[in-house]
């Protein structure tokens, strides 16, 4: 079995204020001063690709773990993190002139879909939605472009009894949906409060990646050109950030049981539905 | 003979009136123990013994009442408001043992803007005092990453220290007077003076007492103008933390005194991403506040001595102060936490010790190296590394962190496994080295095997005062003191 899952760093954007949203004539907001993290929904399909692998090696079945990411050099200390935690190869793509892939997931759909064909991957695996641009589309795209089977919104994914049938479980409108799927595949991981942490390296781990060479590879490396990377399907025209207001309420009373009552009476009860 | 549980809730509810004395069965629970036995409790076990009752207090002279009846029966006591203690110092060890929780004793008293001084009740918030002084364009200095979470009783009773301590000081420099009641009752107010030479200085009784001494009822506290918008963040990377040190050394020897002086090991400092913007090194940073030409003169000045220093980078500032905005815990995140755990059986953990400038590399340098060298678990361990944060004219403080994956054993196990053993090779290596085994999270339940040997001939003085305010042993058992 080759599995990649396919990550995107971004800004940690919990740590940004409301004054920190401002963007310059090529719509680009500075962020390079906050720290950056793995984008949530990636994270999940990481660490749940690592518990996959981990059912094949416990019945001596090999699986091979590749983690892709298309990102500059801020991406290798995340990538280093992956090959502690048990990833085999780590790869990292980087197009020449670094273009603005935010809001441009037909390209990066693109760079994946060469890169999984390249080095005949069997399951790709990635997070619905990053941060930055919120598409919400790279996964389709590169089921598209692959020609392969796709499932959304994945919550969980397991063996099913062979080594080339997976049982994966997703939600749907109203319900899990619940099925045993056949290879290739690619596999969108949504939104779940069971969705994994990732795991931490031990001192010892992190050691032994330090010595584990990166891949890095180019558009050309995957037979694209530069041309390949342009915005085709869209075009960036402006930014705007929602205003949000809060209202505030204090909830009066002199005791917590007197606030409780208050807070029952005023506000709660006539929002249940008893 | 001793009451039984059931005849103690009775006279505590003839005492406090029943409303105030709370016996659900998961308050409980919850008031057997602070954030040191965090695994088991995550997963819903409780291995210390549960209290008889939780006894919401109203009034010192209530406080007074409850205590002099514990005292006359020989019940044990715990005090506590925010319940932010890290040490176990809050843990009801003794059967039958009685919380005494102030939080709703929460008024500010007074914000004397003349006197520069204000007074708050046991159970005030800390987060929301500091937010009223700052609607008066004061500060009180204090901001520990409990802020969101702590009461000032317990912040005075752990001898607590905050962010911005190398300014402001710590807990101790803060107080000027105070309001506690001894376990016979005995109200005592301490007045509030800028100094007087009228004796020892006797607020360092109670400052410190961690509940095993009496009960702190009310706080006096200096005030400061607050300059927000002076605040100047530096920082830089450097190879190793004898250059670090040293660099500490000299900013503060040569007088500046920023809020903020912090140096960490790139180990540590990766857990913070500042190896995102410095890979494999030690970050040096400082805070410079306060009225503009003192932030300024102390920016320059640190700016001037750390010039000096070829091997040192600078880290753009805007960087440090993004990430120190976000330093503080509060609810949201003891809730993540807990869930972090919960799923992955991770756990993170820290020890601080102080110690001189001349023996401070060493303490750092000998603790790591006998955890690396005598820890038996060293393969569960995922980070191991340590940052100064309070720096003062003679020395620093050294805060060891280390996080660890809990393997092969039940949650109740994992504190002796890891946390404690840890703990232990920290502490000694510290004491060995000359250094103090606490530098402000007090010593809890758990660091009392070293109180002697902390104090060494000064513990004559230690326990003379457990003698004299407690004889009866009913305050906090186990505590600062270890148990006989």
């Amino acid at each position: 079995m080759k599995i990649a899952v396919c990550f995107k760093i971004i800004a940690d954007y919990d740590r940004m204020s409301e004054k920190d949203w401002i963007w310059d004539t090529g719509h680009f907001v500075d962020t390079s001063f906050v720290r950056r993290v793995f984008n949530c929904f990636d994270e999940s399909a990481l660490e749940t690709a690592l518990m996959l692998s981990r059912q094949f090696e416990t019945l001596s079945e090999p699986c091979e773990l590749t983690a892709v990411t298309v990102d500059d050099e801020q991406g290798d200390l995340f990538l280093r993190h992956l090959t502690a935690i048990g990833y085999s190869h780590a790869v990292r793509i980087c197009c020449t002139g670094q273009p603005d892939l935010r809001f441009n997931s037909l390209v990066i759909a693109r760079l994946i879909s060469r890169y999984i064909q390249q080095a005949d991957q069997q399951l790709v695996i990635l997070g619905q939605q990053g941060g930055e641009g919120d598409n919400g589309q790279t996964g389709f795209l590169v089921a598209e472009q692959l020609g392969w089977p796709c499932i959304g919104e994945v919550t969980n994914v397991v063996r099913a009894g062979s080594s080339l049938l997976l049982e994966v479980e997703s939600r749907i409108d109203g319900g899990i949906l619940r099925q045993t799927t056949a290879l290739p595949l690619v596999l969108i991981m949504g939104n779940s409060l069971n969705s994994p942490f990732l795991r931490v390296p031990t001192l010892k781990q992190k050691l032994n990646a330090k010595a584990k060479p990166l891949t890095l590879l180019s558009e050309y490396d995957l037979g694209l050109d530069s041309k390949a990377l342009h915005n085709t399907d869209k075009v960036l025209l402006s930014l705007h950030r929602p205003k949000k207001d809060r209202s505030c309420v204090f909830v009066n009373g002199k005791t917590a049981r007197e606030q409780a009552k208050n807070l029952y009476d005023h506000y709660l009860k006539g929002r249940l539905p008893f | 003979m001793a009451l039984t549980r059931k005849e103690i809730v009775d006279h505590l509810k003839n005492i406090a009136g029943n409303d105030r004395v709370i016996t659900d069965e998961q308050v409980l629970k919850e008031n057997s123990h602070d954030r040191y036995k965090k695994m088991e409790t995550i997963f819903g076990i409780y291995t210390t013994p549960i209290p008889a009752a939780v006894v919401k207090l109203a009034s010192t002279q209530q406080v007074s009442d409850v205590l002099t009846f514990l005292n006359e029966n020989r019940i044990n006591c715990v005090a506590r408001t925010g319940g932010t203690a890290t040490e176990g110092g809050l843990e009801t060890i003794v059967e039958n043992s009685v919380v005494l929780d102030g939080s709703q004793m929460n008024q500010i008293i007074k914000i004397d803007s003349t006197n520069m001084q204000a007074t708050a009740q046991c159970g005030v918030n800390l987060g929301e005092f500091e937010d009223r002084l700052r609607e008066q364009g004061f500060t009180m200095g204090h901001s520990p990453q409990s802020k969101p979470l702590a009461h000032m009783g317990g912040l005075v009773a752990t001898r607590s220290i905050g962010q911005f301590s190398t300014l402001y000081g710590g807990i101790e420099d803060m107080v000027i007077g105070l309001e506690a009641v001894f376990p016979n009752g005995r109200i005592t107010r301490i007045k509030n003076v800028p100094r007087r030479a009228c004796g020892p200085d006797i607020r360092h009784v109670i400052i410190g007492n961690e509940g095993a001494l009496c009960y702190i009822t009310e706080i006096t506290v200096k005030i400061y103008r607050y300059f927000p918008e002076n605040n100047q963040f530096l920082a830089w990377a450097l190879d190793d933390m004898a250059l670090g040190f040293t660099i500490l050394r000299e900013v503060m020897v040569e007088g500046y005194r920023p809020s903020v002086a912090r140096l960490y090991d790139a180990e540590d400092g990766a857990q913070h991403s500042f190896d995102q913007f410095a890979p494999d090194k030690c970050v040096l940073m400082f805070m410079a506040e306060g009225n503009k030409r003192i932030a300024d003169a102390t920016a320059q000045g640190i700016a001037a001595v750390v010039g000096k220093y070829e091997e040192c980078t600078p880290i753009a500032g805007k960087i440090i102060e993004n990430w120190f905005n976000h330093l503080n815990w509060g609810p949201e995140k003891i809730a993540e936490e807990r869930e972090l755990i919960r799923k992955t059986m991770h756990m993170a953990y820290t020890t601080e010790v102080s110690g001189n400038w001349d023996c401070i590399n060493t303490i750092y340098e000998n603790a790591l190296k006998r955890i690396r060298e005598d820890y038996p678990h060293m393969d569960d361990l995922t980070m191991l590394g340590g940052h100064s944060s309070h720096s003062y004219q003679t020395g620093t403080n050294l805060y060891f962190v280390y996080d660890y994956d809990v393997k092969e054993c039940k949650p109740e196990e994992e504190i002796n496994k890891y946390h404690i053993a840890l703990n232990a090779l920290i502490v000694e290596e510290t004491l060995k080295a000359g250094g103090s085994m606490v530098h402000h999270h007090g010593i809890g339940k758990y660091r009392t095997p070293w109180t002697r040997q902390e104090h060494g001939s000064a513990y004559y003085i230690l326990k003379g005062l457990k003698d004299q305010f407690d004889p009866n042993g009913i305050m906090n058992t186990g505590t600062i003191y270890p148990v006989e």
